[in-house]
């Protein structure tokens, strides 16, 4: 993958595939015409990357803008592409596809955008790439497991939230979801996996329920529905609630396949579409430059005292510090390199960043004259994440 | 054991434990209304287990809030379970709640807090930790925490199913965050003010326990307005009351059936036995039948560290219902004899209630110096049931009705 170096570029272009090939970077005539619009009002100081990223951010922020979030879509195409490259080399074992990983990773950008904390991270980029590699992750997971759980099993692994989001997600209206959010809390008090289902470690074996079952969640349903839902909602059959329940289980299903979003489908120009590059996507040093240079003034300081931090640790930490942040491996793969166990790298690491954690909280206390407190400690936590996973690691 | 090929990466934020396939296949001797309750109560009872003995590695002090055998007639009703630390700080008395909500989940999209946790005064805690339990795979996560305050200001409050949840991305992911700030703000405040229940008169409770005893009403938690239902809960005898009778349970706490029939089970694992006393009697009681054997219950207690025994005796026979409850030192190894026993601390408060926790006349014994006993005794209507405390707050104290 070529990346992107001008500014109109940055936010005006995707990246396409064709099956799982990289095609290259495709515009959208409308976000060129919106970013080129924005530079001939912006002074020089202000045409910067840094600048427009936190620009949009804001106006997505407090307008809702979709154009906004269309150039921000755009902006992070190089964090999607690099949390889908190490998704699909950390679990080589898996047959995802890097186009379905970019998909996972593109589709959560509203939550990204949510997420980030525009005084707490250091930057938007190292976020969303720290952000898009999890949400990767917990998908493919989630989307295994999902796999060989029957329908039954799977409502009992649902979030009331995830259902929701998952009902949104197949279209559904408000009143409607309300109704299946009813008869998913009707079956969750009614049906359970039993003892044996638990203690044998097979949860995610649940058979159907019996028709008596079905019987008393639609009991249960009907007994609530006017105080729950409203004065005429409708009586519903046991039959209804099995069809119901089902799509609830299907939708669920879905949302953990995001469909080609239109996030990323740039609208295939009439004069300006045109396919920009046709590299193959192999890795891209000169990438890591450009997030480095996002960091706000304040974390160059935190910069150097973690740096510094890090040179007093023990050189085997600091071997598993390259290993792990550096060169991307996961946990696994560490132990399996250095025959130990995996619960020995994951201490390891968690000692590293406990000790760093408390070198920069002493370090804000006495040179920053912080006093410390819980919104001071969680700021000084999020933001030790997002520097070793995403900042060391592009030193 | 299936195992999926995305083992958790265990971030090194998150406390990860492995559940220990004895722990987990070991049998839930309680009862529950339905399935979906009893599955609850496992995931809790394993939750908390294996979340306090991790604890306790660091911080062996830490306890669950309520004893353990009182648990069920929480679960029965709502999800999650607290634990209290105290002495962990350089204040020896300061003490957190930290209160745990197990999810069986996949996702990790938010922290779902039953209201009952939050706006109970007696049941809200400082910490709320968000617990995933992967069961097939065996192994449990705390991922995120939040506190009472920011629960109380980012959290959104379902009226539909009464619970505040709080999105992924409001929560700490990082479990340190909490001790750091433990040790280094220990004072600032993590709870949102909360504003006492009215109180339920006693008919009321009565009725509020028939109704939704009924283990066909199977949302009991939403039946009736917050403000009756919690101050319902908040008495922990009328919990167990409303426990029993929902899970057709015989009365756990007659005192004159454990004095015919033996402790019920429950009352045993609280601590309470049948003794037969026979020591000197005359001195205490003056009557001739001292000579005979008395049988009478005892409860062992651990008041600051000290080992008492409270014990509840028939005074005469059982048909005159005067009842004679009783507070002293138990013999320690150092000073086996009655004689050489240390005595009662000045200011120690051994009080009666009724179960609507009303006081009444002479009901409460204070040592005014350091006294021998303890004593208050009460003439009781049949069924009457009374509420027993002492101050100093006993180990593991949890209000129990006992019904005479």
């Amino acid at each position: 993958m070529r990346p992107r170096q001008e500014i109109i570029e940055i936010f005006s272009t995707f990246l396409v595939f064709d099956a799982d090939r990289l095609q290259g970077w495709v515009t959208d005539p409308r976000l060129r015409r919106s970013i080129e619009r924005s530079l001939t009002q912006l002074s020089e100081s202000e045409r910067s990357e840094a600048f427009l990223e936190l620009y949009w951010y804001k106006a997505w922020q407090t307008q809702g803008s979709h154009l906004a979030q269309s150039h921000l879509a755009a902006d992070l195409q190089e964090p999607c592409y690099w949390a889908a490259f190490k998704a699909t080399r950390c679990f080589e074992s898996v047959e995802y596809s890097f186009s379905d990983c970019f998909q996972v990773a593109i589709a959560s950008l509203e939550k990204v955008l949510q997420g980030f904390d525009s005084k707490r991270n250091i930057s938007l980029k190292g976020f969303a790439n720290l952000k898009f590699r999890s949400v990767i992750k917990d998908t493919l997971r989630q989307r295994w497991i999902t796999d060989i759980c029957t329908p039954w099993a799977l409502l009992h692994k649902l979030s009331k939230k995830r259902l929701i989001e998952s009902l949104q997600n197949a279209g559904l209206a408000s009143d409607k979801i309300q109704q299946y959010v009813l008869a998913w809390t009707c079956f969750n008090t009614l049906y359970a996996p039993n003892e044996t289902l638990r203690r044998t470690r097979t949860t995610r074996k649940m058979v159907k329920p019996e028709q008596e079952t079905w019987e008393a969640i639609a009991t249960l349903y009907n007994q609530y529905r006017h105080t729950q839902l409203s004065a005429t909602a409708p009586l519903v059959s046991s039959s209804d609630l099995e069809k119901w329940l089902t799509a609830c289980a299907t939708a669920a299903r879905q949302y953990l396949y995001p469909s080609s979003t239109s996030i990323n489908a740039p609208k295939r120009g009439q004069d300006e579409g045109e396919l920009l590059d046709d590299l193959p996507d192999n890795v891209e040093p000169a990438l890591t430059a450009m997030i480095g240079e996002e960091e706000a003034l304040a974390t160059n300081q935190v910069n150097a005292v973690l740096l510094d931090a890090i040179k007093q640790l023990e050189p085997s930490l600091q071997q598993l510090l390259q290993l792990y942040y550096v060169q991307g491996l996961s946990q696994q793969q560490i132990a399996k390199q250095l025959q130990v166990q995996q619960y020995t790298i994951s201490r390891q690491l968690t000692k590293i960043k406990r000790s760093l954690q408390q070198y920069l909280i002493q370090w804000s206390q006495e040179t920053l004259h912080i006093s410390p407190n819980l919104d001071v400690l969680e700021s000084i936590s999020t933001m030790l994440e997002e520097w070793l996973k995403v900042h060391y690691g592009q030193k | 054991m299936t195992q999926s090929p995305f083992f958790i990466e265990i971030e090194p934020t998150e406390i990860y434990l492995e559940i220990p396939p004895e722990t987990q296949a070991r049998q839930q001797t309680r009862r529950f209304s339905t399935a979906g309750r009893s599955s609850y109560a496992y995931l809790n009872q394993l939750c908390l287990d294996v979340f306090l003995k991790w604890l306790r590695q660091a911080y062996p002090q830490a306890k669950p809030w309520i004893p353990s055998a009182h648990y069920p007639s929480v679960w029965e009703v709502v999800n999650g379970s607290a634990i209290t630390l105290v002495g962990h700080t350089a204040d020896p008395r300061h003490a957190i709640r930290l209160v745990l909500i197990p999810s069986a989940a996949l996702d990790i999209s938010e922290l779902c807090v039953p209201q009952e946790w939050v706006d109970l005064p007696s049941w809200a805690g400082d910490y709320y930790l968000a617990a995933q339990i992967e069961l097939d795979e065996g192994w449990l996560r705390i991922w995120g925490f939040t506190t009472h305050k920011r629960l109380k200001q980012l959290g959104e409050y379902d009226a539909g199913d009464r619970t505040y949840s709080m999105d992924a991305n409001a929560l700490i992911k990082d479990m340190d965050v909490l001790w750091d700030a433990q040790q280094l703000c220990p004072d600032e405040p993590t709870r949102a003010s909360l504003q006492p229940l009215p109180a339920l008169p006693l008919p009321q409770a009565e009725n509020l326990i028939a109704r939704l005893g009924n283990p066909e009403v199977l949302m009991p938690q939403i039946e009736v307005p917050f403000t009756l239902w919690g101050a319902l809960l908040e008495n922990a005898g009328w919990r167990q009351r409303l426990y029993q009778r929902r899970l057709g349970l015989p009365e756990q706490w007659s005192v004159p059936q454990w004095l015919s029939n033996g402790v019920s089970e429950l009352a045993q694992q609280l601590g309470w036995s049948q003794v037969t006393f026979q020591t000197d009697l005359a001195g205490a009681r003056g009557t001739e039948l001292s000579q005979s054997p008395v049988s009478i219950l005892s409860r062992q207690l651990i008041i600051a560290g000290q080992s008492y025994e409270l014990r509840v005796i028939p005074e005469g026979e059982l048909q005159t219902r005067i009842w004679r409850f009783e507070l002293i030192k138990s013999a320690t190894d150092l000073a086996p004899t009655a004689s050489q026993a240390a005595r009662i601390p000045r200011a120690m408060k051994l009080r009666l209630l009724t179960e609507g926790l009303q006081p009444f006349e002479n009901n409460e014994a204070t040592a005014t110096t350091s006294v021998e006993r303890l004593y208050v005794v009460v003439a009781l209507e049949p069924g009457e049931g009374l509420i027993w405390e002492v101050e100093p707050v006993p180990d593991n104290y949890e209000r129990e009705i006992l019904r005479f």
